[in-house]
């Protein structure tokens, strides 16, 4: 036990002097390491060891890191300029950039959302891109979405060059309508018919149900219905709630009594599993997904057998057909050590030569216009041209300067709804009061 | 006499080993999930408990998705940083608080206990602050920091020292030793278990550390196992064969070294509640 | 203790002051700057609505602690902390006794009971709240399969209200048994045989000699578990967060003071109102611990 005791401890101490001691040239020198501006802003490429001058990108989404590497290997042949990508899932990216923001240290080329644009664009986190864009031959900003350069956008100028866009459609089990009698979903089918259908699917031993949604599938779930039925989330200057209008009502009404009605799983099902794990397990015929799931869903050996992908029903009354969409922004540290090439990633990025070869490999659907149709051949068992299809009537994704904050509240509130304990109305009204308070103070 | 005694021990026994599959249960769910595909792991008719065949796929995709030597590595070294930092500290300030006498020495140990009382959430934020001033986010010193000195360990070691002897110092002093060289070469020597204690003490409870690496956000390249796990739920949405499988990877080589050396474990874990 | 030291002149004393503050500097300077001044700050903090980035933070006064005394969500969350802290503390103490008494006689394969008890300590929290959280699932979960073979029906584990905080702590118990176990067994083998011995000669049963014997003689370990068992679940976190999704519709009623913490400080950047809430638990710790402190004198018997 003494021998041990002192074994442990001398190995320690052998390692300590690895660990403990230069613990900051220690995080620079290994090799994935973000480019580290310091408090004290010493210049670039004094990351003890590393390739000097190595652009650091963060992004969230390790479905896109190997398409994106591909497209970042072209830019350094092409400009000689290295970059590396760094991936922090979603629920850590926004901690990870605010951190650095805060300690001076921020990424130094990173992707932005519409949820934080405002923050980091009034704060001044972001480098001002305006008249690098206004000079550049690479960058036509009218081929992008004006609703996307919108985002990025603050007080006139541009802070993020868009990146890509993201649409909502309707996953079914084919198996499942076959067995049902039904014909499968197409551009004819209305919200009703929707809900025609799940009571259809519904088995009465419990073992399968129409559909399923969680109050925080929002934009790729209930948001949509909202606009198809002719209501709104926010108001279109950001400054007061949809939530008291009859058309986010009844839409919301809408899925609730789906629920009430047994045509989706418990709500506690639903609230333990998120909706595309229903799908897979063979639980639910039909879910309604974004674009970015489909690496998640494409190479899932039940849904490859049994799944395919048709366009949004439209609303009953309305006949409006909207898919909620986003779009990510490539976006620069205002204090990058190397802005100029910085910059020249991001035009590189937005040029049409990347955003077609993003779309190409897979990646994502490209901001560009008509870089899309090789997009569709990436996963050529499923109908992808549904997707491309929901483009015709796009709502940007409901956003303010605290979004999150309206959002996750929104979520809580609906669980309520959800379970039947208070009604639809009731829990409306109490968040639009709570999200127009918010907005007020913004 | 004897029969009641037997049937005492099978009485006993039965007890102590239905217990012990309750203890087993939930690793047993684990390895065998992680061997299942994702539709037998989500079948409900009928219900697969054994996977029909022992498949590698889900270990495979997460160890694509995960670097896991990384993980270990940097696990490592936050245990072991966090280890050297607490012992080296612990013993000096045992020492003094347990066997020297100087003036302020109360008030000093009155806050080393204060701290114990206080719920760790407190000092979070600026710790967390304080790292990001100083751009150590996502360092492995970032992982060390809260470790750098441990109220518990100094409160332990002065327990220590203050079982020892009063003799020793005498006779340390009669040999011409100074302070320092009594410290070094008589006395701490004689805590070593109390040591190796604190050691396993704080790997331990490193190891499992979660909201410290969790907020000082480490990025994928100095993140430790728990933080790496915690994040996986939102990246393996629905896939629990995959979820499982990481987890085992994850809890295997603390459980390895834990039955190697579980005598020490044991007798450190003990020592450390068991001297008041 | 310390009455060893005769007065051996000033010089002796001067050196064990200076090497007595040498030794002690490492841990206090880290105690002041780690520990004690964060306290000062995070309670400063408070008085904040806080800006992003740390820039524009606003002083507000005492606004924090007003909306937090109006917050239902907050005194309920206390509730849940004490809710969740009366399961885990006395069932895992209850439990992890009589398993060291259990293995205290002489058993063949007592060590292999006591790695096997102690190994869930072992494995990291995030898989812990993992693997319960699957065995949990109303649908696809172990333990409502079982129940339905059994004929009985499905259980919402962890999405019903009422029982969610149980099955967190029931978490909770099983992997701190093993520890308390542990402890329990050091503190068992102080107890001299004779003292067993001689109430058996007396014609004491087990019984009487596990009221009259053992607990009295571990009641000091017992208080240290105690208190810091408690001191541990008030700050229950991980499994709520890893094994609750924030639809779970048993999340008001389970969610506790330090996960409140972590979603206003963390997940919405109010760490103002995230401070207000951290001291709150430390008034809450400090009293119980107090109180806790008092009783002692009342059941703990030292030797």
């Amino acid at each position: 036990m003494r021998k041990m005791g002192a074994l442990l401890l001398s190995a320690a101490m052998v390692l300590s002097l690895a660990a403990c001691g230069g613990s900051g040239n220690q995080a620079g020198s290994s090799a994935a390491q973000t480019a580290e501006t310091t408090a004290a802003g010493t210049t670039a490429g004094t990351t003890a060891g590393t390739t000097a001058g190595t652009l650091s990108v963060a992004i969230w989404d390790k479905n896109q890191e190997p398409g994106l590497t591909k497209i970042l290997e072209d830019f350094t042949a092409e400009t000689g300029i290295k970059a590396k990508i760094q991936v922090t899932p979603w629920e850590q990216y926004w901690t990870m950039l605010e951190a650095g923001a805060t300690g001076g240290s921020l990424p130094d080329v990173f992707w932005m959302h519409s949820n934080e644009f405002s923050r980091y664009a009034e704060y001044e986190m972001l480098l001002d891109l305006n008249d690098r864009i206004a000079g550049s031959d690479k960058i036509e900003l009218d081929k992008f979405p004006a609703d996307i350069i919108d985002l990025y956008t603050w007080n006139d100028k541009q802070y993020a060059v868009p990146k890509d866009i993201d649409t909502i459609a309707l996953w079914y089990n084919k198996t499942m309508f076959d067995e049902a009698g039904l014909s499968y979903p197409d551009a004819s089918w209305t919200w009703d018919d929707f809900a025609e259908a799940c009571q259809k699917l519904t088995k009465a031993d419990g073992s399968q149900y129409g559909y399923s949604l969680k109050p925080s599938n929002n934009q790729d779930g209930w948001y949509n219905m909202v606009y198809d039925f002719g209501g709104e989330i926010i108001s279109e200057d950001q400054k007061s709630s949809g939530f008291d209008k009859a058309g986010t009502i009844a839409a919301i009404e809408f899925v609730t009594d789906l629920v009430k009605q047994g045509y989706t799983p418990s709500y506690e099902t639903m609230t333990e599993n998120n909706p595309e794990a229903l799908f897979e397990a063979g639980t639910v015929g039909m879910i309604t997904m974004g674009s970015w799931m489909l690496p998640e869903l494409c190479n899932n050996d039940y849904v490859k057998a049994n799944g395919d992908i048709a366009v949004l029903p439209k609303g009953t009354e309305t006949g409006r057909r909207s898919s909620i969409y986003n779009g990510l922004g490539w976006a620069a540290a205002v204090n990058t050590q190397m802005p100029e090439e910085a910059w020249s990633l991001i035009e590189y990025m937005g040029s049409q030569k990347a955003q077609q070869k993003q779309s190409d490999l897979g990646v994502v659907i490209s901001a560009y216009e008509g870089t899309t149709d090789n997009w569709i051949a990436t996963y050529p068992d499923f109908n992808l041209q549904a997707y491309l299809d929901m483009m015709g009537d796009m709502v940007i994704r409901p956003h303010s300067k605290t979004t999150v904050t309206w959002e996750n509240m929104t979520s809580e509130k609906l669980v309520d709804a959800w379970t039947g304990a208070r009604s639809v109305q009731d829990v409306c009204a109490d968040i639009a009061e709570e999200m127009n308070s918010l907005l007020a103070s913004e | 006499m004897s029969k009641k005694t037997a049937i005492n021990r099978i009485i006993i026994h039965t007890v102590l080993i239905l217990g012990c599959i309750v203890m087993i249960v939930p690793f047993a769910w684990m390895f065998l999930t992680a061997f299942k595909t994702s539709s037998e792991a989500t079948q409900i008719s009928p219900f697969v408990i054994f996977p029909t065949a022992f498949r590698l796929d889900a270990f495979k995709s997460v160890m694509s998705k995960m670097n896991f030597l990384l993980l270990y590595k940097n696990t490592m070294v936050l245990i072991i940083g966090r280890v050297i930092c607490a012992v080296l500290t612990a013993t000096m300030a045992g020492y003094a608080l347990g066997r020297l006498n100087f003036m302020g020495k109360g008030l000093a140990f009155s806050l080393v206990l204060f701290q114990m009382m206080v719920p760790s959430q407190i000092f979070i934020i600026p710790q967390y602050l304080m790292v990001s001033k100083l751009g150590m986010l996502n360092t492995s010193f970032a992982l060390i920091f809260p470790g750098l000195v441990t109220a518990f360990g100094t409160f332990l070691l002065r327990q220590a020292f203050m079982g020892l002897p009063g003799e020793l110092e005498e006779a340390a002093r009669l040999d011409g030793c100074n302070i320092f060289q009594t410290f070094l070469y008589v006395m701490a020597p004689l805590t070593k278990s109390s040591m190796v204690a604190l050691g396993i003490f704080t790997a331990l409870f490193g190891y499992k550390d979660l909201m410290w690496p969790l907020v000082v956000n480490i990025e994928q390249t100095t993140m430790p196992l728990s933080a790496a796990l915690a994040k996986l739920q939102g990246q393996f949405t629905a896939n629990y064969p995959e979820l499982m499988a990481a987890s085992l990877l994850a809890c295997i080589p603390m459980i390895v070294i834990y039955i190697i050396f579980q005598k020490q474990f044991i007798e450190g874990i003990a020592t450390s509640g068991g001297k008041l | 203790m310390t009455v060893k030291t005769k007065r051996k002149g000033t010089r002796q004393s001067r050196n064990e002051f200076i090497w007595g503050w040498i030794f002690l500097l490492p841990t206090m300077a880290g105690l002041m700057i780690l520990n004690i001044i964060p306290i000062f700050q995070t309670v400063y903090q408070s008085f904040f609505k806080t800006g992003a980035f740390g820039k524009g933070n606003v002083f507000i006064g005492l606004d924090n602690y007003i909306k937090m005394a109006g917050d239902s969500a907050v005194w309920q969350a206390l509730f849940n902390t004490f809710k969740y802290t009366l399961v885990e503390v006395p069932v895992s103490i209850v439990i992890a006794i009589i398993l060291a008494v259990l293995i205290n006689q002489k058993l063949r394969g007592r060590t292999v009971y006591r790695v096997i008890y102690f190994l869930p300590m072992v494995a990291a929290p995030a898989a812990v709240a993992m693997v319960w959280r699957w065995l949990y699932n109303t649908e696809f979960g172990l333990l409502n399969h079982l129940r339905n073979m059994a004929g009985l029906g499905s259980v919402s584990w962890i999405s019903n209200p009422r029982i969610a905080f149980i099955s967190v702590a029931v978490v909770g118990i099983w992997s701190v048994i093993g520890y308390n176990m542990v402890l329990f067994l050091a503190g068992l083998q102080e107890i001299p045989r004779d003292f067993y011995e001689a109430a058996s000669i007396d014609g004491a049963n087990g019984i009487y000699q596990f009221f009259r014997i053992t607990l009295p003689l571990i009641s000091p370990t017992m208080f240290f578990v105690t208190v810091t068992r408690t001191i541990g679940a008030l700050q229950v976190f991980d499994s709520i967060y890893m094994m609750m999704d924030r639809t779970n519709p048993a999340l008001p009623k389970t969610q506790s003071l330090v996960y409140l913490f972590y979603k206003y400080s963390f997940t919405e950047g109010n760490k103002g109102y995230g401070s207000a809430i951290v001291v709150l638990l430390l008034a809450v710790i400090m009293v119980i611990t107090v109180i806790q402190m008092i009783c002692q004198k009342k059941w703990v018997s030292y030797n």
